[in-house]
This record gives C-alpha cells, structure tokens and sequence, in this order.
C-alpha cells in the first residue's frame, strides 16, 4: 500500500492544488493517519517550498500556489482529527493598524505562516487598538503581528501595546510588528518583541519568539 | 553660402531622438480598458464627501463602490487642461507642463535618509530637509523641490507641514508637497499664499502642486481623495497617483498594469472635474514591477522604465500632464548598480517626454533619499537633456563653407566656426575626462567621492536667496497655528 506521502509533498512543491486534493483523499481512504498526512506530505513538502524560497530558486507566487496547496490538503484531512492532534505551530492574530488600508503586505505575511503551519487570525485594514484586543480575548493567540505602510499610521502600534498593558494582556501575548516604514529602533521605542522586514523572516521570527 | 534655384519640399526634421513606447492605437486600447473597468468593475471609495460627489456626477454608487460611466469619465479627460505652468517662487513662469516638456525633480517621504557627512543610514530630521533643499536650488537640472524624506523629528502630524516650511526658506523653485490631511493641506496653502503675495496670486501662478497617493487596485482611501476634492476647490492642480506595481496590486502583465493605473489616476480626475471644471490635474506616478524575491517594489527594473513611458504615452494621448519616475535605483550605496539604474531611468523618461520626472534621489527601493544620487542624477540629466536636444541639421551647422575653406588635412580648432559652436557640446561638471595624470595628480578620485565631495560643498557654501522678514514670519506664525491645534487633538 502506497502513503502517498512522498507524491503529496511534491505536489505541493509544485503548487497543483487539484493533484493535492485528489492525492489526500486517496491517502484518507487508503486509511493513513491524518497527523501523519500532514506531517510527513503537506508540511513536509512546504517546508521544501520555503527552503528553496529562501535560496532563490522559488518566487513568491510559486510559494503562494504552493500554500493555497496545502491549506486544500489540511482543510480535507482537519474534520478527522480532534482538534488539540492538529499540528499548528502556534497561533497569530494579523492586521494592518488604523487608519490604514494597505493589506498586500500582511496578506503575504499571514500566507507565508499558514504555509509554516501557524493558524493566522486574519482582523483586516484599519484594524484600531480595541479590535486586536478583542481578537486576543476571542482567540488567545501567541502572537499579534502588527502591519503599517504610512509614518503616519505606524504610531498606532503604540497605542495597541498600551491597550494591551492596560488590560492586563500584554504578558499573555507576543506582540510583533512590520512594514515599510518600520524598524527595530521603533520595535523597541514601543515595546513591541519583534520586527521582521519581509514576509519570510516574518515566519523565522515567530518561530524564533516561540521555541 | 549660395545655391542656385534651392528649392526644399516636404522636408521632415526630427528634432529630438524619438521614442514612443505605445503607438495611438495602443494608447486607446489602454484607455478603453481603464474606462470598462471603471465601469464594469468600479472603485472603493472611502469617503463620504466624495461618494456624495460622484453619485451627484451622475456615477452608479453602492455602498463604498462606485462604478463610472464611461461619458463622464471622457468628460473629465476633456474638462481637464492640456497644460498647466508652474511658477517658481518669484512668480516667475518656470515649468511648462505642456506637450512633451521634461523637467526633473526629488521625490517625497522616504523613511530613511542618508546623512551627506556621515554616510549614516537614519530617520530624516527637518535639518535634512533645510539641506536637501539647498542642494536642489543649487543644482541646475533639478527643476522643482520634494521633501526627501518624511521629517521624525518634529510634531509626528506635522511632518508636512514642517518639510514644507524647511524647503520655502532654502529654496525658490517650484515645490510638489504631500500632506497627512485636509488640516495639513490648508497649512500648506496659506504658507504658500503668504509667499505668493495671497491665495489669489498663488492660484493664478502657483509654485505648488499638491501630491496625493491612492491605494490600488481601485481603492481611495478617505484622506486620498479628500485631498482631490480640495486641491479643485482651492485651485490649486495636484498630482494624483496610484502607485502601481506588476505582480503585486496589478496583474503581472505591463498592460493590465497601465489599466489599473489609468483607471486609478482618473477616479482623482474625475472627483477634481466634478469639483470644479477644469482644475488642474496631473497624472501618473510609480509604476514598476514587485520583485518576486524579495517583494520590494523595484525602483531599478527595467519595467519601471517600460512602465512610465508606456502610462506617459497614455497620458499624452488623453492630454493630462504627467508625473513620471526617473533618477532612482535599488542599490543600498554609490556603487555601479546606482549609476546604471538611474542613468537608464532618467533617459528613457526623458526620451518619453514625461512633464515631471520625479524620484531623483531615490535609493534602496524607494526607502532612504540620497544627496548624493541627486547630485550624481542632476550631471546625469545634462548628458540627457544634451542627448534631447538632438542633432541639429541646416546650412550653418552642415558648414559645408567651412569644410571647403579649411580643406583636405588641414583642422578646425582655430576657426570661427568651431569658436562660434563648440560650446554647444555638453561639458561635464562631475564625469572625469582628465588625462590619467591630471585624473591622478587630482587624487584619483572615484565618481562616488567626486559627487560627495560636490554635494557637501553645496551644503557649506550654497545660500539660496532670502525671503523677505515678513513672508518668513507668515510662515513660521501657521506653522504655530498647526501646532496648536495638533496639541488641542491629542
């Protein structure tokens, strides 16, 4: 009896999300361990797809195709594991901060973690200090990861971390921040735990923060 | 000279290299396709005023969407003047945004910039935006001020406000400011007024254009188009832009990616035209592709270049002035990246005939401002306007008189005629054309300590003409007014 796990994982890597599923399901039906599915095919193969990323032999879109991939093989094999058996990396509650519209960026960061195996808690644009704290009460995520592209709306990540202590949350939760205009000197002027410059040293941080 | 029975008929002359990127049919195809998403697809706008307008304009408004029909558009493209001329700030009419004329300039806001002195990598303080003005009104081929960086050393609402007031006392040329808002933007005007001599005289000749940045695809943020609808109202033209990249906020063909920067450029045009007919109204902006690496925006592809003249050739179609990239790079330091990518952009966006060329100055993406590389852009651009200029063919400079009186052998660096004209080469003030020896004897020096070595220079030594007393007091009395009510916000 064939796994698949091996013919999933290049699936993956290649992005043919129609294969994927076709292949999940088979290895469902053949009576695989859904754990061992996403351990040893999705995930196997996307951590494939972020090494060659990081080399240069993968482009961003190649990378996306890639995760929309394995997101289609994860929502298939989920519904048969109790959810605490669910591999997940950790979760993020992700939005870009008031007053600002600008979502490509935290879109591609929010991507890239769900391809790392986070479970991403996406609150949108223009998402002020009491909406990431609502979200943090709902969800009780690791991290909140707070995106700016304007000088001028980054000061609201300020505001947020201060929410946050107010509330007696700010220890319950990480808090990480990015975008165009950011910095590690403005990171740490606000108090926040992390800065990333782009969508993929996104992923190095939480893992970083979390291990 | 004579010639006898010279007769000349249907002679053609090109008198500029000529590049067209799109022919006229491939301009209408790329307006037609703007003008069916505008109306098939339509825009998100986030503005209760400016959904107000249009729906009053006569556009299908749901919600935040608003879809245009075509006719209105087209009326605005017709509603909106060919040319505007923009006055230094003397009054003086210096910029013709008319037809193909090219002039250069900086670019707004980056987050970094680099200290001339230290080669430090920081935050702009408003001290930089005193010395980036300087060196734009010393330099002869940068035809207007931007701010060269967001300044963070002052009230964080009224960077503008200060940048602009940093650039009114060290410089006279014509200035292209952004602003946070409505509140900043009205700052703006009156202190351009008081130099102007009042709002009147300020509409009549301005020194300004206002700049404003939409979010595409097809999506206006509230302060974005805001800024349209006052910018009409004061008469005051603005430079409306998305800011459009292959791949990322546009599809990764290069002519989608004119289609959605059209449409988004027209969503400001047409609020403008339905404000006030026949405001001033200048289009384009960045337009490149996003790096599939790295995910910057580039500023050094070879499509930022393709990009802006393709949209300029657009612009040109439908008679809008444009605002067009050039000068720019993604290197992080003066090296042979920076030389090339600049270079390359400041000529092909000379050669597209874009009205104003901005980003001179721009290095890393976008993110960090250079002295430096504006300096090293403005020798750039003399060599370019010289390639413009083109060669010129008639009796006088065919001299063929010449030719004959000097004769086989003989040579011409003593004639009246090489006199009379030799100064009409281009003479380099930073490119090194010395003997190895004289090159050696001055230091041997590379092009990158030469252009520090010139801007710093500039910075010690340049002193831009004062304003009176009284305009300068004008001026620091709005921005007290700003910051006061700043202070009453908080």
């Amino acid at each position: 009896m064939s796994n698949y796990y091996e013919e999933i994982s290049q699936n993956v890597i290649t992005g043919q999300l129609d294969r994927v599923k076709q292949l999940t399901q088979q290895a469902i039906d053949a009576g695989n361990d859904p754990v061992e599915i996403i351990n040893q095919g999705l995930i196997l193969g996307m951590s494939v797809v972020g090494a060659r990323f990081k080399s240069g032999q993968m482009f961003v879109p190649e990378v996306l195709m890639s995760a929309r991939s394995m997101t289609a093989g994860m929502d298939m094999v989920k519904p048969l594991i109790l959810s605490e058996d669910i591999p997940s990396a950790g979760k993020v509650v992700i939005g870009t901060v008031k007053g600002d519209l600008h979502d490509i960026g935290k879109n591609l960061v929010s991507m890239m973690l769900e391809s790392a195996g986070y479970t991403t808690i996406n609150v949108g644009v223009d998402a002020g200090p009491e909406k990431f704290l609502q979200a943090v009460k709902e969800h009780k995520p690791n991290i909140i990861a707070m995106s700016a592209l304007l000088t001028t709306t980054m000061l609201s990540m300020k505001d947020t971390i201060e929410l946050l202590k107010e509330e007696g949350l700010r220890d319950k939760v990480l808090v990480i921040i990015g975008g165009a205009p950011i910095s590690q000197d403005f990171a740490d002027e606000i108090g926040a735990d992390g800065f990333a410059p782009d969508a993929g040293s996104a992923t190095d941080l939480c893992k970083k923060l979390l291990a | 000279m004579s010639r006898s029975q010279y007769v000349r008929a249907n002679y053609q002359v090109n008198a500029t290299p000529q590049l067209k990127m799109l022919s006229d049919d491939q301009c209408e195809n790329v307006l037609n396709g703007a003008l069916e998403v505008l109306e098939r697809t339509g825009a998100e706008i986030h503005s209760e005023k400016a959904l107000e307008i249009f729906r009053k304009g006569g556009c299908w408004v749901d919600g935040n969407m608003v879809r245009f029909p075509s006719h209105l558009v087209e009326w605005a493209i017709r509603s909106a003047p060919s040319r505007i001329v923009i006055s230094n700030q003397k009054g003086e009419r210096t910029m013709f945004l008319e037809g193909q004329n090219v002039y250069y300039g900086p670019g707004p806001t980056n987050t970094y910039t680099i200290d001339p002195f230290t080669g430090e990598r920081r935050r702009a303080k408003k001290s930089d935006t005193v010395r980036a003005a300087k060196v734009i009104d010393a330099l002869p081929n940068i035809s207007f001020a931007m701010d060269c960086g967001t300044v963070m050393d002052v009230t964080p609402t009224l960077s503008d406000v200060h940048a602009f007031q940093a650039m009114l006392e060290n410089t006279n040329k014509p200035i292209i400011h952004w602003g946070f808002g409505i509140d900043q933007y009205q700052d703006i005007i009156d202190m351009a007024a008081a130099v102007a001599g009042g709002l009147e005289a300020l509409q009549r000749d301005p020194f300004i254009l206002l700049y404003s940045e939409s979010s595409p695809p097809l999506r206006h943020s509230g302060e974005a188009i805001d800024k349209a609808i006052f910018a009409a109202k004061n008469n005051i033209p603005i430079v409306y832009t998305p800011c459009t990249f292959s791949g990322g906020v546009a599809p990764a063909t290069m002519a989608a990616t004119l289609v959605i920067a059209v449409a988004d450029s027209l969503v400001g045009l047409v609020a403008g035209q339905l404000v006030r007919k026949g405001s001033g109204f200048v289009m384009g902006g960045l337009i490149s592709t996003m790096d599939m690496s790295s995910t910057i925006l580039s500023y050094g592809a070879a499509e930022l270049s393709l990009l802006s003249a393709g949209l300029t050739a657009v612009a040109r179609y439908m008679k809008i002035p444009m605002f067009s990239t050039g000068g720019c790079s993604d290197s992080k330091v003066i090296d042979t990246q920076m030389g090339i990518e600049a270079a390359f952009s400041i000529l092909i966006a000379g050669l597209s005939g874009a009205n104003l060329i901005h980003d001179c100055g721009y290095m890393e993406y976008g993110a960090t401002s250079s002295l430096d590389l504006m300096t090293m852009d403005d020798e750039i651009i003399g060599m370019v306007k010289k390639i413009l200029g083109g060669v010129l063919v008639d009796d006088e400079h065919l001299a063929l008189d010449i030719i004959d009186k000097v004769g086989p052998g003989g040579h011409y660096l003593a004639d009246d005629h090489t006199m009379a004209h030799f100064r009409e080469f281009w003479a380099p003030t930073l490119i090194n054309r010395l003997r190895f020896d004289g090159w050696k004897a001055e230091g041997s020096k590379t092009m990158a300590q030469r252009v520090k070595e010139k801007t710093q220079d500039i910075i010690n030594n340049h002193k831009p003409e004062q304003k009176p007393e009284s305009v300068l007091k004008e001026i620091q009395a709005i921005v007290d007014r700003a910051e006061a009510r700043e202070a009453n916000k908080r």
